[in-house]
Formats: C-alpha cells, sequence, structure tokens
C-alpha cells in the first residue's frame, strides 16, 4: 500500500468516527470569549529518553479578560500578563515573598510586545493548533463538557480535551521525537468563587520592579543575587 | 626592515590562497610596505592642537572592550564585502590614543557607575555611585549627606560656564553611564522615586535630571526609560502600560513647564518634527526602559524611535547653538547588555551603530575646536581565538588557512571563533534550555509557555562534552556563544579599555592613564580648571 493511501484510510477511519452533530459547530466556534476562571493545572514532561527523569509540576491558572496570572502551587513565584488599553502586552515575573517584579520590556522581545499570542496565553493553545485538530467524541470532565479533539501540528502529535464553554483545554497531550507533555485540569472554579485568589494587581504595582535587561549590572543586589545563585546547590 | 617585508609578504600569500576571485584587488607586498611607511609620515606631519576646545563630545561604549571593537570591525568590513581584518571603524582613526584602567575604589572589576563618575567628574568612587565620593555608605538615603559628598560633574561645570549640555544613550537616561552627568546618589538603581526606601530624602534620579536647575537646565536628554517620568496613574503612550512615579508628578510635561522653548518627544515622527532651531530644550525618551538594540529597532519598534546617530546628530543641532558651546555625552549603552546576554550579534551590531554616530559626530563638527573622545567604562569577558583564516566569517566557525572544513577541537568538534569566558552560553541543560547550544529568546516550550523570555537561567546541569556546531547555527542572530563558566549572565572583565581622541588637546591622551584622567583632559581642554579649585568637590 502506498503512504498516500494509507493515510488516506487515517483519515476515513477517523472522520467516520466523529459524532457528525458536533462537528461543524466546534471547530467555527472557538473564539476568544473569556469566562474569568480561577483552575489548577498539574504537567508531567516524560522524555521518551528513559535515562531522563520525569518532571512534575502543579500551578495555578487565573484569567479575566484582561490578565493572566500564574502561581507555581508550591512555590511564591509567577507570572502576570496583562492586555493594556492599546492591546499590548506586558509581561512580568513574580517572586511574591522578595515582592518583587522583573519585567521583560517589548525592546526586549526580539518577536515584538505585539506578537504575544494573547489566545494562546488565555486557551493555552494557538488558534491554528486548535483548528488544526479533528474533534473525536463529547464527553464530560469535572461535570463540564468536553470535546476530545486529535491531531497533528508542527511535528507533534496532539490529544487535546477541550472544555467548550470555558475555552479552557481540561487536558493536552504532546508527543514529540523527544518526550509528551501531559497538562491536565485537576480543579477549575469561578474566579468569584476560587479557593485560592491571584495577587492584587494593586499589589503588584507596589512590587519592586527589575528590568531583566539590567540583571547582569546587579551583581551585588540581594535579589538578584539570590535569583543567579544555583536552585539547591548550597554548600 | 627585512623582516617587516617578510611580514607583509607572509600576510599578502594567506590574503591570496582565501579567494582567487579577490586577489586581483589585494595589496601587493609593496602596497603593504607603502600603507605601512605612510602611516608613519602621516604620524610626522601630526600636530597637536594645542588649543582650547569650544566643545567636547564624550562617547562612551557601555562595555566595548577591546575584542568588541576588532570583532566589531571585522563584522563591519566583512558586511561591506571585504575581508574584515583591514576595516576601521570611524574612531579608530582618530590620532590619539591611551588605554584606560578601568577598576574602581572597591572592585578590581568594575560596574558602570563609579568608571563614568572617575570620567567625568575626575575622581574615583565605589561600584554603583553615581558621582558621590566613595567616602558614602552605599544606598546613603539622606539628601544632605549627599550633597555633601556629591563630585562636580564636567556637564555641571560646563552649564556654569555658559554652556549648552546633552545626554544621549540607548540605555535608559537615567540608568548609571547618563546619569552620572547630572546626577548625584549612593545607588545607581534609584531611578525612580517608587525605588527609593521608605524615608530616603534624595531625590531620584529622574527628577534630577528634570529638576537640574543650572543656567536653565540641560538642553537635550534623548534616550529611554519613559515609565519612571510618568506618574502611575497614567499610562505609557507606545504600550499603554502604567507610568512608574508615586508622587504624581509628570516628568515629561514638567519638562516642558520648566524650560524654555522646550519640546517632549516619545516617537520617531514627533523627533523627526522637532527644528533645531525653534527648540532650546528637548527630552525624548523612546520606550518605557531601554531603546531597542539596533538590530531590532526598525524591525520591531512600535511606534518608531531614531537610532543613536540620528540622536546625535539631533543633539548637535541644538547644542551648537550656543556661542559658548557645548558638552555632549553619548553612549552606546545596550553593548553591554547584548555581552551580558551572551549575544555577540547584537553587542557587534550595536557597536556599529556607535561607530556610526560617531562618524556622524566628526562630520558635523570641525576638529579645530571641537574635542570627541570616544572610549569604554569597562570590558567584557568576550574573546577572539583559534586560527580563523583571513576573512573568515567573525561570527562563524574558527576554519584554518586552508583547511577544508573548521577547525576541530581535542573531542572533534568545531567551534567559533567568538565565545565568552562566562555567562549563559554554557552548553550543559539550563532550566530554560535544553541541553546544547542556548539562543537569545527561548523558543516556545511544548507544554504552555509564552516563548517570550530570553535566556536568563538560574541553574545548570554540568555540559556533557561540547555540542557539535554547524556554521548556519552559529551565524544565526540569536546564538549565544560558547561560555566556560556558568552564569545567568556574562560578566563585565576588569582589563583596559581604549581611548581614541581627536581635537584640541587630544594629544593629551597617552601612554596607560587611570579613567578618572579623561575628565581631566576635559576639563583642560574646556579650560575649567583655571575658574575652578584643585578639588571640586562641592561643599
Ligand atoms: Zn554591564
Amino acid at each position: 500500500m502506498k503512504i498516500t493511501d494509507f493515510l488516506k484510510c487515517v483519515f476515513c477511519i477517523v472522520f467516520l468516527c466523529l459524532p457528525i452533530s458536533s462537528l461543524a459547530d466546534s471547530t467555527n466556534k472557538i473564539t476568544q470569549q473569556t469566562t474569568e476562571v480561577a483552575c489548577r493545572y498539574e504537567m508531567s514532561v516524560i522524555p521518551h529518553d528513559k535515562s531522563q527523569a520525569t518532571s512534575n509540576t502543579a500551578w495555578f491558572f487565573w484569567r479575566t479578560p484582561n490578565m493572566i496570572q500564574t502561581l507555581v502551587a508550591n512555590g511564591d513565584h509567577g507570572e502576570i500578563w496583562q492586555r493594556t488599553v492599546n492591546g499590548s502586552i506586558q509581561y512580568r515575573k513574580l517572586y511574591h515573598s522578595d515582592k518583587t517584579a522583573v519585567e521583560y520590556m517589548p525592546a526586549d522581545i526580539p518577536t515584538n510586545n505585539m506578537n504575544f499570542d494573547w489566545f494562546k496565553l488565555s486557551t493555552m493553545l494557538t488558534q491554528q493548533e486548535l483548528n488544526a485538530l479533528k474533534p473525536v467524541k463529547t464527553t464530560q470532565v469535572l461535570g463540564r463538557n468536553a470535546v476530545l479533539r486529535t491531531g497533528k501540528t508542527n511535528g507533534q502529535t496532539l490529544e487535546v480535551l477541550w472544555l467548550s464553554d470555558e475555552n479552557l483545554p481540561a487536558s493536552i497531550t504532546r508527543n514529540d521525537e523527544n518526550r509528551t507533555v501531559a497538562l491536565r485540569l485537576v480543579e477549575i472554579t469561578p474566579l468569584s468563587a476560587a479557593p485560592h485568589k491571584p495577587i492584587a494587581v494593586e499589589d503588584i504595582t507596589n512590587y519592586r520592579h527589575i528590568d531583566a535587561a539590567d540583571f547582569g549590572d546587579m551583581e551585588n543586589d540581594p535579589f538578584v543575587k539570590k535569583m543567579m545563585a544555583a536552585d539547591g546547590h548550597h554548600h | 626592515m627585512h623582516f617587516l617585508k617578510k611580514l607583509s609578504v607572509m600576510a599578502v600569500s594567506s590574503l591570496l590562497t582565501v579567494s582567487i576571485a579577490q586577489a586581483a584587488e589585494e595589496p601587493t607586498p609593496e602596497d603593504w610596505f607603502n600603507a605601512g611607511h605612510k602611516t608613519v609620515v602621516d604620524a610626522l606631519h601630526l600636530h597637536p592642537n594645542k588649543r582650547h576646545a569650544k566643545n567636547v563630545i564624550l562617547f562612551v561604549g557601555d562595555g566595548m572592550g577591546i575584542s568588541t571593537i576588532t570583532a566589531s570591525r571585522i563584522f563591519d568590513g566583512q558586511q561591506k564585502g571585504g575581508y574584515g581584518e583591514e576595516n576601521s571603524l570611524s574612531f579608530e582613526k582618530f590620532p590619539y590614543l591611551a588605554l584606560s584602567k578601568t577598576y574602581s575604589v572597591n572592585q578590581q572589576t568594575p560596574d558602570s557607575a563609579p568608571t563614568m563618575t572617575a570620567m567625568v567628574t575626575g575622581v574615583k568612587s565605589n561600584d554603583g555611585f553615581i558621582s558621590v565620593n566613595h567616602t558614602l555608605v552605599r544606598s546613603e538615603p539622606n539628601a544632605n549627606v549627599i550633597n555633601a559628598n556629591k563630585l562636580t560633574t564636567i556637564l555641571e561645570q560646563a552649564k556654569e560656564n555658559g554652556m549648552s549640555v546633552g545626554v544621549v544613550s540607548t540605555a535608559r537616561i537615567t540608568h548609571a553611564t547618563p546619569a552620572a552627568t547630572y546626577a548625584h546618589t549612593a545607588n545607581r538603581d534609584w531611578e525612580g522615586d517608587s525605588d527609593l526606601p521608605a524615608g530616603a530624602t534624595v531625590p531620584d534620579i529622574a527628577a534630577q535630571l528634570v529638576d537640574f536647575n543650572i543656567n536653565g537646565g540641560i538642553e537635550v536628554a534623548l534616550g529611554g526609560g519613559r515609565t519612571r517620568f510618568i506618574p502611575s496613574t497614567a499610562t505609557d503612550p507606545e504600550y499603554g502600560v502604567a507610568g512608574k512615579r508615586k508622587d504624581g508628578r509628570d516628568l515629561t510635561a514638567e519638562w516642558g513647564s520648566k524650560h524654555s522653548k522646550a519640546q517632549y518627544v516619545w516617537n520617531k515622527a514627533q523627533f523627526d518634527a522637532i527644528d533645531p532651531n525653534k527648540t532650546d530644550h528637548l527630552l525624548g525618551l523612546f520606550e518605557p526602559s531601554h531603546v531597542h538594540y539596533e538590530a531590532d529597532r526598525i524591525a520591531h519598534d512600535k511606534a518608531g524611535e531614531p537610532s543613536l546617530t540620528e540622536m546625535t546628530i539631533k543633539a548637535i543641532d541644538i547644542l551648537k547653538k550656543n556661542r559658548n558651546g557645548y558638552f555632549l555625552m553619548v553612549e552606546g549603552g545596550r553593548i553591554d547588555h547584548a555581552h551580558h546576554a551572551g549575544n555577540a550579534y547584537r553587542a557587534l551590531t550595536d557597536t556599529q551603530q556607535m561607530a556610526a554616530a560617531v562618524d556622524a559626530a566628526v562630520g558635523k563638527t570641525n576638529t579645530k575646536d571641537t574635542l570627541i573622545i570616544v572610549t569604554a567604562d569597562h570590558s567584557h569577558v568576550f574573546t577572539i581565538g583559534g586560527y580563523p583564516q583571513r576573512g573568515n566569517p567573525i561570527l562563524g566557525l574558527a576554519q584554518g588557512v586552508g583547511e577544508a572544513g573548521p577547525t576541530l577541537d581535542l573531542l572533534g568538534l568545531p567551534y567559533t571563533t567568538l565565545n565568552y569566558a562566562n555567562g549563559p552560553g554554557y552548553t550543559g541543560a539550563s532550566n530554560i534550555q535544553p541541553d546544547g547550544s542556548k539562543t537569545f529568546t527561548t523558543p516556545a516550550t511544548p507544554g504552555w509557555a509564552s516563548g517570550s523570555e530570553g535566556h536568563t537561567p538560574t541553574s545548570y546541569k554540568p555540559a556533557n562534552g561540547r555540542p557539535t556546531l554547524s556554521n548556519d547555527q552559529v551565524q544565526h542572530h540569536d546564538y549565544l556563544q560558547e561560555a566556560i563558566i556558568p552564569l545567568g549572565s556574562e560578566t563585565h572583565a576588569a582589563e583596559d579599555v581604549a581611548i581614541f581622541a581627536k581635537g584640541p588637546k587630544a594629544h593629551l591622551f597617552h601612554g596607560v592613564v587611570e579613567q578618572n584622567v579623561i575628565y581631566h583632559v576635559m576639563a583642560e581642554a574646556l579650560e575649567l580648571n583655571k575658574h575652578q579649585h584643585s578639588y571640586h568637590h562641592s561643599k
């Protein structure tokens, strides 16, 4: 069998498996409406090379129409992206116990601030990736409607459980030649009812701010010294 | 002479092996000999300009060590289609040269604050100190103590003598190098009022710029650092982010109210529209923080910003209206940042741009009455090594004379000509990028990441040997050259930097000198010392 014939076959099988009702709707309905949510995600990076260790992380994810904030679940640092009045995106890393924000300035993001993909920040997938995935079946996750979508994009196979009402993934499994990255939603509530709330933007405004480009000239600054010291190599 | 001739012949023969196509245009051994001789004849006719200077322009390439100049010269020459090595950057043609010892009172390897303090006050000081003497404690918050220990700057003295003054930088205009010309503080990071600790009475650097009140204030200040001039209740005009001032002051508006014939601009169109004949005070702040690297400026700036050359030209056109002359400081501020990031390409392109700014300044001034100095505050741990053949791409893999491919190390792997002794280019896996070569921008990782950050790692795993490099990879503009010692940020270096000079009193630069001598040559050229006490520290 020629490879093209084989692929045609695979496509036919995938197509036949689709629940017909959801097909047309769900690919077109993905717009950028954002509900305000508070989530907790877990992520595993599993290298195909068994000699390398699997890494597991968990973090909080908070979303409002113009702000995304994260916090490492068992740490004190996170990130914040804010969409400003003129559509630019301000990005800062947050170190809460030091009350310090590290800024990544537009002039230092060679791809330009404007190229931050708000869709991806707020949904964890690009619009192109989402469009490339075919709906396979509908299901329920954490009591919410979900669609299993699968496909291949940029050399990775992708499997996504998509919460259509929230515009968020309940899970993403990416496979490339080196590793499997598995992301899983473990908790989701409306932001107003969230047990863990994000740090208020006004409080972050009062943090000390450092431009990441200045680290090289802050060799004697206690915070920068601490940041630049090797993690976990204290003798 | 025999020896010289022999050398020239060897040089030329190695040239000829590089490219037959270019061989016809290559100098003959006689050409080499004659060119060398002409340099000496020119030197015989060089007459020191013993006049006093009407104007002084001080160019500072932040972190522009000698290896940076050499690599930039080759890079620039190769871009022009030559081998590169024979090329000269504009300031390398200046007739007088000295070496500058850059250590500070308390550091073997210095930062930009005490080094610029030395250059503009004539006195060496401590790390992080901006034109205050070293007897203070770091971060002294008391304005009275700062006042009692401040060191008068050449810019202040120029104003007192009725001259015009300007400060131009690609860094924040409140950053250490430009700040040392007009501000006094014992912590270089106190750039805006929100950076000050509670209870501090010393004013922040941005306020010191706008409140500078000798003879009508500073005429020209062009660079980055907008958010520290804007109150937190207002938003940035280009990006919409909030300002950083908590005292409610809008220093950009105050610039207009405090000065006569004053303008504030924040984008290129406004900048281009400024008529120097109708503007006596110009504040231009083109980014919230540092402006773009030259390599990224045109492609990526949202509102458009002028180049260092364009800012230099505009500054001179405004300042030259003063018949008493002017003092102008121009900083290529981001050469340093590119090196800290371990990215040679952006350091070289920013150096190239500074050389263009110097060239423009030379073209707009008269060498009889204008002293132009080009120097650096300190160097970086940046090396040019191996035995690459003549004309080998400066960003490329080292390939020797007669070799069919890149030279291999003892692991059998190719290596680049440019490397760093330390920094983020270390090839072990970092907490941000995998094992192997590192890049300036971290690509989006497979999970969920913005892909927005550079490579400023906080941990590394030991490298397993060296990566296998290709020319395509290492000549990419985002490639980080290999570093031996893993550090989140590459460091400054302690070796001497060069001082290039032309114009009145330029001949006073000779030999190996302490960095603070730069001030004393400028003061001598402007006859400032006739009017000042021998130690001009103001009480
Ligand atoms: Zn530096």
